[in-house]
């Protein structure tokens, strides 16, 4: 198929609408790359006129995960009404926006696709530019927007059901990598653990709720810290000894505690994030710390990192919940910055689920 | 009026637009690109061709499957995008429709056979009636034989089109000159036929939800088709 038809220039190269202030650039951001489909309307890349969330939990709780085909219909169906109510929200209409954001990966691609569909048609029609923004890169953004005082360079640890990592954030597109996990996120281990438990789906919240009533030195779990100088974590082993730990003990008919269980476990995961966070920092010799990703939630892991960061003398920035999961306003703060730079996407950019940071 | 198609539930990909004169420009792509990466340059190319612009459209139509998920997602999505950015309004058609509106001028019942992988085919009746095709079954989903069988007892003669018929055309050969095989030309729906029947609507003001509109699947996700099965098992 001859593609150079469809690739005409006019395609590609957009009219660029000119901003009179940068403070004033009006981005409509779009994000599904999992389970939660969202808009938002972000002014000057820092200011949130509106953020829509429409979470799927309800729709995956009966299956206990994700369920990338229905997460796939439900961000089809949700996604137009969020945009409506997006602009809605911000007393916007499609005309005032300067440029469209869709989440181009990493994450579930039947996802990304709705997003990446949607974003670029928009901006077709509005003669923007359409902005594909790196997920991971977004969560760091949610910092800088939820708190004027966050400023890169910082080293972000981005903890969720579907990444774990720490990145050095030097400045703006300017990442590195500095760890992750080598086997599940950190969340993910949350969930599996707590269906193990038999507790309901989103595990996290409740292993979190239940080790509030637990005692957290009940039982030692291993922590997995893969040498002195590494920055990454592992958690099929902690897993495997909480399931080895219930199983041993049920077979000599003892009564377990999964309020003890659930503190043992989500201190062991503190500790390991807590203590890679803090070493990656001092590595990185920056002062600053932000955390973001849906686990940022989570009460003990927010009070074991504060905690040390106070001892470390570092300041830590977490951003209210509604940024800390994933949201679209992180993505059109984070294409405010890029547009700065000039970087957009052309109208045939296609999302990619697995998506690196740098 | 002009309104602008989109069918991306085959693998042949295809969008026009048109008005109540007929179909202006048009483009298609057979196992191609990507629908994501085929669908606005190709639209932005019927555009040019026309020589209008988004802001010229006067509504959107969209092929709503059945078909394969994921073009029906992207097609679907990116129709809802355009139609809510442009504020014109969306009328949604399912797929089996259009391939039968294609062979309207057959004497004979039409049978739309579109592959659903799987072993199976989605699949509908239909006759012709003046200006148009009037549908006799619901939509379905079932597997080749079964279709055979159905087709074997019916007493009038079939016009079997759409490339799961062609796929599975073994399954019909029995069935001798009851039943006349489409060929390849009309074995896709394609997005000409979609504005063609489209255009009426439009001027009916018979447009579908914005907010509602979605894809016609025909068929629950894998997981759920598990899940049921586990479930029903379990309470029998
Ligand atoms: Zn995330």
């Amino acid at each position: 198929m001859p593609r150079s038809l469809w690739t005409t220039p006019e395609t590609v190269v957009l009219e660029r609408r000119i901003v009179d202030r940068d403070e004033d650039t009006l981005v409509l951001g779009i994000e599904t790359s999992c389970d939660e489909t969202s808009a938002s309307v972000v002014k000057g890349g820092r200011e949130i006129l509106s953020n829509v969330i429409v979470s799927q939990v309800d729709l995956h709780g009966e299956y206990g995960g994700i369920v990338p085909e229905i997460a796939s219909r439900a961000h089809v169906e949700a996604l137009t009404p969020a945009i409506g109510e997006a602009l809605r929200d911000a007393d916007l209409t499609f005309w005032d926006v300067d440029a469209i954001a869709a989440t181009l990966g990493p994450g579930l691609i039947g996802s990304l696709l709705v997003g990446v569909a949607e974003g670029k048609s928009i901006a077709a029609v509005l003669q923007v530019p359409f902005v594909g923004v790196n997920h991971l890169e977004g969560h760091l953004y949610s910092n800088l927007l939820a708190d004027q005082t966050a400023e890169f360079p910082a080293v972000a640890l981005i903890i969720s059901g579907g990444h774990t990592m720490l990145v050095h954030a030097k400045g703006h597109g300017d990442y590195e990598v500095m760890g992750g996990t080598i086997d599940d996120a950190a969340g993910e281990a949350f969930d599996k653990v707590a269906r193990f438990l038999g507790l309901d789906y989103p595990g996290g919240p409740e292993i979190d709720r239940l080790s509030l009533l637990g005692d957290p030195t009940a039982i030692h779990f291993p922590r997995a810290m893969l040498g002195e100088g590494s920055f990454d974590v592992s958690y099929s082993g902690l897993k495997t000894s909480v399931i080895n730990y219930v199983r041993k003990a049920e077979s000599r008919g003892e009564q377990v505690s999964v309020e003890n269980v659930a503190a043992s476990f989500q201190q062991a995961v503190v500790d390991v994030q807590v203590t890679k966070t803090i070493a990656a920092t001092k590595a990185a010799g920056v002062h600053r710390v932000f955390l973001c990703g849906g686990v940022a939630a989570n009460s003990g892991l927010r009070q074991g990192l504060a905690e040390a960061c106070q001892r470390d003398g570092f300041s830590l920035h977490v951003p209210p919940l509604e940024l800390c999961t994933d949201n679209a306003a992180m993505i059109a703060a984070c294409a405010t910055q890029m547009l700065r730079r000039g970087r957009t996407s052309s109208l045939n950019a296609s999302p990619d689920p697995n998506l690196p940071l740098v | 009026m002009l309104v602008l198609g989109i069918e991306t539930s085959t693998p042949q990909a295809s969008v026009a637009i048109g008005s109540e004169q007929g179909v202006i420009a048009s483009a298609m792509v057979s196992r191609g690109a990507s629908y994501n990466e085929f669908l606005l340059p190709a639209i932005r190319f019927c555009l040019d061709q026309a020589g209008i612009d988004y802001r010229n459209l006067g509504g959107v139509a969209v092929s709503l499957g059945p078909g394969l998920f994921t073009g029906m997602r992207v097609g679907v999505a990116t129709a809802k995008a355009l139609a809510q950015a442009l504020s014109v309004p969306i009328c949604g058609m399912p797929s089996l429709d259009l391939v039968a509106y294609e062979v309207r001028y057959s004497p004979r019942t039409i049978c739309v056979a579109l592959d659903a992988r799987r072993g199976e085919v989605f699949t509908a009746f239909y006759r012709s009636s003046p200006g148009g095709i009037q549908r006799m079954s619901p939509y379905g989903i079932e597997k080749p034989e079964q279709l055979a069988i159905g087709l074997g007892s019916r007493i009038e003669e079939v016009l079997l089109v759409g490339n799961g018929a062609l796929l599975y055309k073994e399954e019909f050969e029995d069935l001798g000159s009851v039943v006349e095989l489409g060929t390849m030309s009309h074995a896709f729906p394609n997005a000409q036929a979609l504005v063609e029947l489209t255009v009426p609507r439009m001027f009916r003001e018979d447009f579908d939800s914005l907010y509602d509109l979605k894809p016609l699947y025909l068929r629950h996700s894998a997981k759920r088709i598990q899940w049921e099965r586990i479930r029903g098992s379990r309470s029998a």
